[in-house]
Formats: structure tokens, C-alpha cells, sequence
């Protein structure tokens, strides 16, 4: 009897804990797709926040509760598709957004897209609003085309006798889509591309990349790498004395957080392109800001803010539309122009991509540092998106 | 003598295999959730093949994962494979793989073959990668179809439904894990636990252990194949992590926490992996640290994994209960 009672006490604890994952609360509910663990959890976290907070700020649409519920993707593509398979199938759920990595945000739009719900997502890969668009992914960050020609045209502008460039590029599609941008630019300015280092996925020793590029004597050094690849990459080229012989540009940095993990002197005299931050004056960032102090006492940085809108954005669309079906809520999306923390930005019909600012930053020393955040002065900002009719999206 | 083998096959371990491919999805909130454990169950089941009945640690085993799914779902994109014809693919092409690693690998022993399936698990991380326009690089492999189930041109299932497709993997696992009781409880079985034991005696009383060891490395590899193509299959889409040495890794972790040297101890190592990371990481988001802290566990106090523990308990009870019954009995006596 004992037994029975043990086991039953058991099975129900364990039903318990993970039909819990999965339940879905009364009104409308948004599915945070965020890596709280594993590999990309530092990331992960930030977003969670901004999906919350976001959700919290809103309180009822069309007079119903909003609810949120956490998907952790474990850093797992795979999970991560499965995660959404079950909350569509148990939970009917049609409202999604973050996902950190490419391959994640590309599976789950497909998978989205199969029920026709909406997914708002900041990865990076081009495709997601490119070959591989479709009606319920929208992305928020400025694709390869706008990081380029925001971060290198205005430091081209700014510093005409420096003709000589030299890239580190990470072997792969978002590498090769971020140099093919660089080299029209190259060839439209009369830059002259006096070599490239691929290196792999997994590289985090630089050394030899870097020995490369002082060897041709360049005058820019342009790091086509992210996250903790471009963060040791520029380590390694301060320590080889690369910033007194030539200029360096991270065209694709993550913003506050990178700078807080690389600090004042690494990134003094440093160029960086980024997809926000937090200093920008607009009126709902100036509200973003004043909203995250209060709340978590920190300053918002890109993941925060990048979910923060994105999940706003569904909100609003669903309170526009007047119904929570998903596909009548992407149509309403498609085309909207709403203030968002880069200022007035535009969701484009044709493709889903959120026309919105890219910042070119440049870091400054510990010493002109207002406070603990202030690490770069913003040096110019812009929008810049492919024409339409030059589009690799084809909705059917 | 005929009978026996037949309750040896189908009775025991494997009635209690099927019990729980019933019972899961009645119990897990999706049945996804049970498809994505059944799934490395059958992966954790074939390691268990080279691990637990062969003595071979294998790092390669998300090459023949990775390989059966990415040449099944390019068979079905760009072929219109069938259901049974893809999975037929990834079967041929993971005994293929496993051939290939196998061949060279065997020829060393000890860390010297762990190190060689270590290198070839690196190596076809990085094949794979290249060949972006084949495997979609580091996007991974979108748009994969899962096909329904047709048997001589009658369409049995289309498969749609995660509780179709539940069933569709449940039997197939359980034809693969009679399949498996059968290799093992044959000559060539107890060769293979032979040469676990002792590869020089085995080999002096004149069997040809490489060739043993090779075959199992191509049944292991096949089997291994179908899981990955599954897998692509149930996510419709393949992630380059499929092939990546986490997924080797991953495989060991479940194989050893369920029981090396036990089949129905490959479902509990694939059960409670996938169960642990879902739920654990709802609660903490360092639930990996538990991961560890659990397997450092099995490892001190259940060598022989969780139905090895669960067999010990049993064995201690039966003790416990014999003690008492001859106790009661001594005193009626007294």
C-alpha cells in the first residue's frame, strides 16, 4: 500500500512538473522562444527579460489577460523546434518570439508559418526575410546589407585616405553574406580589399588571422565575426598592438553587453556597428531606459530591447486587428509604422523586415566615461535595406 | 529448446519495453515529448551494442546520426523518397559510415580508438558544415518532409499527427530492440561480449575479433542512421548539431546512465536525459550542473546504470523478503 501511495505521489509529481511546461493560461498567451540555458544563455536571459517586462507593461488586450510563457531552447535548435511543435499542438499557441540562433529562428518560422501564427524574431540570418520568408516571420534587426553599409560607408566618408581594408570573416552563410555586402561597398567607394582570413565555426585563436592581415599593412581592419569570435578576436589584435597601426571596425557587435565584457580599454578607438542602444533619443526609448532601471536596475542592451519590441509589436497587432486569429494579425503587421526604441520603424510588406536605424559607435576611454554604460559615442545612424525589387523573398 | 529462445526474445525485457512505449505517451504531456525519447532510445540502444556488449567507447556516433538524417532528408527534398525507402537510406548510409570509421578505428585499442572516433567525429562536423549547399551549413537543413506511411501502394498513415507518428516510431523501435535481443543472444552476441572481456582470449581460441568488431560497428551504425533520419523527420529539419560532437557525447551520457550492457536501459538513459533537461530547465537555467552532479552519481553508486540500480534494489528486496519469510518461519518453528 505503501508502495502505491509512494509511487502514485511520485508519478504525480513528475505529471505535474511537466504538464506544467505547457500550460497555457487564459487570453493570449506569447511564447518566449529563449535560450535560458546552456551555450547562449547570457543571451537568452536578456530577452527573457525584455518578452516579460513587455507582456507585464501591457497587462489586457482586448480586454484579456496576456500571459507569457517561457520556451527554453537549451541552445538547441532541435529542442527548440520541438518545444514550439507542442505548444502549438497542446497549447494552440500562435504567438512566438525571440530565438537566438539562425538555424533556430529559420526551423520555428517554418513551423510558425505551418499553422499560420506569428513569429517576431531578432537572428540574424537573411534568409529568414530572404529565400526563406514567409507570411508569419517577421524579423527585427537590420539585415547584412544595412550592418555593412551603415558601419563601413560612414567610416569610409569619415576617413577618405584610408583605401586599404583587410576582413576576417567566419566561414559560413551569415560570414559570407556579411563580406559579399563589404566587397560591393568596397568596389563602389574604390576601396582597395587587400586580403580576407576565413576561419571556422569553432575558432577562438586568432593569432595567425591576425598575423595575416599586419602583414598586408592595411589601414582598416573590418571583423566580419559576432559574439565571443569577435570579442577575442579584437583581444588578440589589442594585444598585437593592431589598434596604433590601423583602424578596426566590428561590423556586427551585440552592443552593451559586449562592451561591458570587453571594457573601456579594449574598446577605446574602436569602431563598432551595432543594432541598438540604450543612450538613443527617442521618446519610447527614453521610456524603454527610464522602465528597465526602475524595474530590473540595469540599463537595456540589445536582447532586452530587441524582445522587449518584438513582443510589443505582436500586442499591438492583436488589439489593431480586434481578434487573436494569428493570420489576420500578420496581415495587420505587414506595413504597420510604430515608434520603437530606434525611433519610427516600419515592418515592410514585401519581405517582414523591420526597417529600422543601424548605429555606428565608437568606444571611448575610461576616463570621458559618463557613467558605467557609457562606453561609445554614437557616430552616425541610418537605415539602409535592399530594394524591394532586388528581393530573394517570394511569397506564394 | 524452442521455446525458450522464443520467451527469451519476446518475454521479460522486451514485454517491459513495450509496456513503456504504450504507457509514455499517456503519460508525458506531448507525444512528441515520447517520440524525441524513443527516438534516442534506439541511438542509446545501438551504442549500447559497441559500449555496453562490444567494450567500445565511441565518439562517432553522431556521425552515423547525422549522416543517416541529412541523406535521408536530401533523398526525400530532392527525390520524393518514401517513408520506408529513406529510412532504408539512412540505415544503408550509417552502416556505410560505420564501416568506414570502424575499419580504421578498430585497428587501434584503448584511448588510441577513442581518439580516432574522436577525429572522424570532428572531421565529418566539418564535412558537413562545408557542404552548405547540401546540409545547409550552419542554417541547418529546412523544409524536410515527413512522408506517410505506404505499404505496396496503400497508404496505411499520413503520418500528420504526433500521435501517429508516435506509433510509427513505437513499432519500429520495438522491431529494432527485438532485432537487438536477437544479435545479442546469438553466437555472434556472446562473441561480441567475448571479446569485451578478454579480446586476446577470444582471438587465441580463433575468432577474428576485427571482423566481430566490425560488424558490430555496421549494425550499431545502421541502426544509429535510422534515429537520425527519424529525427529529421519528426522536427522536419536537421540542425548541424546533429553531427556535432555534442551529439556523440549526448549518446554516450544516455547510454551510460541507462545501463551499458542493458537494451531497456537505453530507454531509461534516453528518457531521463531528454525528461531531465525539460523540466530542469524550467526551474533553473544552470540545470546542467544537476546533469553533471546526476551522472557523477550513476557513475559512484550505480555502475551499472539506472536499471542496474534498478535491479539491485529488486535484488535487495527479494533478500529482504526471503530474511523475513525464514525468520517468521524459525520463529513457528521455535
Amino acid at each position: 500500500m505503501k508502495k502505491m501511495i509512494l509511487r502514485n505521489v511520485l508519478l504525480s509529481a513528475v505529471l505535474s512538473a511537466t504538464t506544467s511546461l505547457s500550460f497555457a493560461a487564459e487570453g493570449v498567451t506569447i511564447y518566449g522562444v529563449k535560450s535560458v540555458s546552456g551555450a547562449f544563455a547570457s543571451y537568452g536571459k536578456y530577452a527573457d527579460m525584455g518578452s516579460k517586462l513587455a507582456v507585464e507593461d501591457y497587462g489586457t488586450v482586448l480586454g484579456q489577460p496576456v500571459s507569457y510563457q517561457t520556451l527554453d531552447t537549451e541552445g538547441n535548435a532541435g529542442k527548440a523546434v520541438r518545444k514550439v511543435q507542442e505548444a502549438i499542438s497542446q497549447d494552440d499557441a500562435r504567438f512566438f518570439d525571440g530565438a537566438t540562433l539562425s538555424s533556430t529562428a529559420l526551423a520555428i518560422g517554418k513551423e510558425v508559418n505551418k499553422v499560420n501564427g506569428v513569429f517576431v524574431t531578432p537572428a540574424g540570418a537573411d534568409e529568414l526575410t530572404g529565400s526563406d520568408c514567409n507570411m508569419s516571420t517577421f524579423r527585427w534587426s537590420v539585415p547584412t546589407y544595412g550592418a555593412i553599409r551603415e558601419t563601413v560607408k560612414p567610416l569610409i566618408d569619415q576617413f577618405p585616405d584610408k583605401k586599404r581594408w583587410y576582413t576576417i570573416t567566419p566561414q559560413y552563410v551569415f560570414g559570407e553574406a556579411l563580406l559579399d555586402n563589404a566587397k560591393e561597398v568596397f568596389a563602389a567607394e574604390g576601396i582597395e580589399h587587400v586580403g580576407n582570413s576565413y576561419h571556422s565555426l569553432k575558432e577562438q585563436e586568432f593569432s595567425g588571422y591576425l598575423t595575416n592581415a599586419m602583414a598586408a599593412q592595411p589601414d582598416v581592419l573590418l571583423l566580419l565575426n559576432f559574439g565571443s569570435q569577435s570579442s577575442n578576436a579584437l583581444r588578440q589584435a589589442i594585444n598585437f598592438g593592431l589598434k596604433n597601426q590601423m583602424t578596426i571596425l566590428m561590423a556586427w557587435s551585440s552592443g552593451l553587453d559586449q562592451l561591458q565584457e570587453l571594457g573601456p580599454d579594449i574598446a577605446e578607438g574602436v569602431y563598432f556597428g551595432a543594432q541598438y542602444w540604450h543612450t538613443v533619443d527617442t521618446p519610447m526609448n527614453n521610456a524603454l531606459v527610464k522602465r528597465v532601471n526602475e524595474v530590473y536596475g540595469m540599463n537595456p542592451n540589445y536582447p532586452l530591447a530587441a524582445d522587449y519590441i518584438s513582443t510589443t509589436v505582436i500586442l499591438d497587432a492583436i488589439a489593431k486587428a480586434g481578434t487573436t486569429d494569428s493570420a489576420a494579425v500578420a496581415k495587420v503587421m505587414e506595413g504597420t509604422t510604430y515608434a520603437g526604441p530606434t525611433g519610427s520603424e516600419t515592418i515592410r510588406s514585401a519581405d517582414h523586415q523591420v526597417l529600422k536605424d543601424y548605429y555606428l559607435l565608437k568606444g571611448k576611454s575610461a576616463a570621458d566615461m559618463a557613467d558605467a554604460d557609457d562606453f561609445v559615442d554614437i557616430i552616425s545612424s541610418g537605415k539602409s535595406f535592399p530594394d524591394e525589387s532586388t528581393l530573394m523573398c517570394k511569397r506564394s | 529448446m524452442m521455446k525458450q529462445k522464443k520467451s527469451s526474445l519476446f518475454g521479460g525485457v522486451t514485454l517491459a519495453a513495450l509496456a513503456t512505449v504504450i504507457v509514455m505517451p499517456m503519460l508525458l504531456p506531448s507525444a512528441t515529448l515520447a517520440t524525441e525519447i524513443l527516438i534516442f532510445a534506439m541511438a542509446a540502444l545501438a551504442c549500447n551494442l559497441l559500449l555496453g556488449y562490444t567494450g567500445l567507447l565511441s565518439f562517432g556516433q553522431g556521425i552515423f546520426f547525422g549522416g543517416g538524417a541529412y541523406v535521408a532528408s536530401i533523398c526525400m527534398i530532392n527525390w520524393n523518397f518514401g517513408l520506408l525507402s529513406a529510412l532504408l537510406t539512412a540505415m544503408l548510409t550509417g552502416a556505410l559510415l560505420a564501416g568506414l570509421v570502424g575499419a580504421l578505428s578498430i585497428r587501434r585499442t584503448g584511448i588510441y580508438f577513442v581518439m580516432l572516433t574522436l577525429s572522424f567525429s570532428q572531421m565529418a562536423y566539418f564535412i558537413a558544415y562545408s557542404l552548405s549547399d547540401w546540409t545547409g551549413g550552419d542554417n541547418g537543413l529546412l523544409d524536410i518532409p515527413r512522408p506517410a506511411l505506404t505499404l505496396l501502394g496503400f497508404e496505411i498513415s499520413d503520418l500528420v499527427s504526433s500521435q501517429a507518428f508516435y506509433a510509427f516510431v513505437g513499432t519500429l523501435f520495438m522491431v529494432i530492440f527485438v532485432f537487438a535481443r536477437r544479435v545479442i543472444h546469438s553466437p555472434f552476441g556472446t562473441t561480441l561480449v567475448a571479446i569485451r572481456e578478454n579480446e586476446n582470449r577470444a582471438s587465441a581460441v580463433g575468432f577474428s575479433t576485427n571482423h566481430f568488431k566490425l560488424l558490430a560497428f555496421v549494425i550499431s551504425g545502421g541502426i544509429t542512421g535510422i534515429a537520425g533520419a527519424l529525427y529529421a523527420m519528426l522536427l522536419n529539419f536537421a540542425p548541424l548539431s546533429n553531427i556535432e560532437l555534442q551529439m556523440s557525447e549526448s549518446i554516450l551520457i544516455m547510454t551510460i546512465i541507462g545501463g551499458t550492457g542493458s537494451l531497456f536501459g537505453s530507454i531509461l538513459g534516453a528518457g531521463s536525459i531528454v525528461l531531465l533537461g525539460d523540466v530542469l530547465s524550467a526551474v533553473w537555467p544552470r540545470w546542467m550542473i544537476l546533469l553533471g552532479v546526476a551522472l557523477i552519481a550513476v557513475v559512484l553508486f550505480m555502475p551499472s546504470g539506472l536499471w542496474g540500480g534498478v535491479g539491485s534494489v529488486a535484488d535487495r528486496w527479494r533478500e529482504y523478503r526471503r530474511r523475513k519469510a525464514s525468520a517468521i518461519k524459525s520463529q513457528e518453528v521455535n
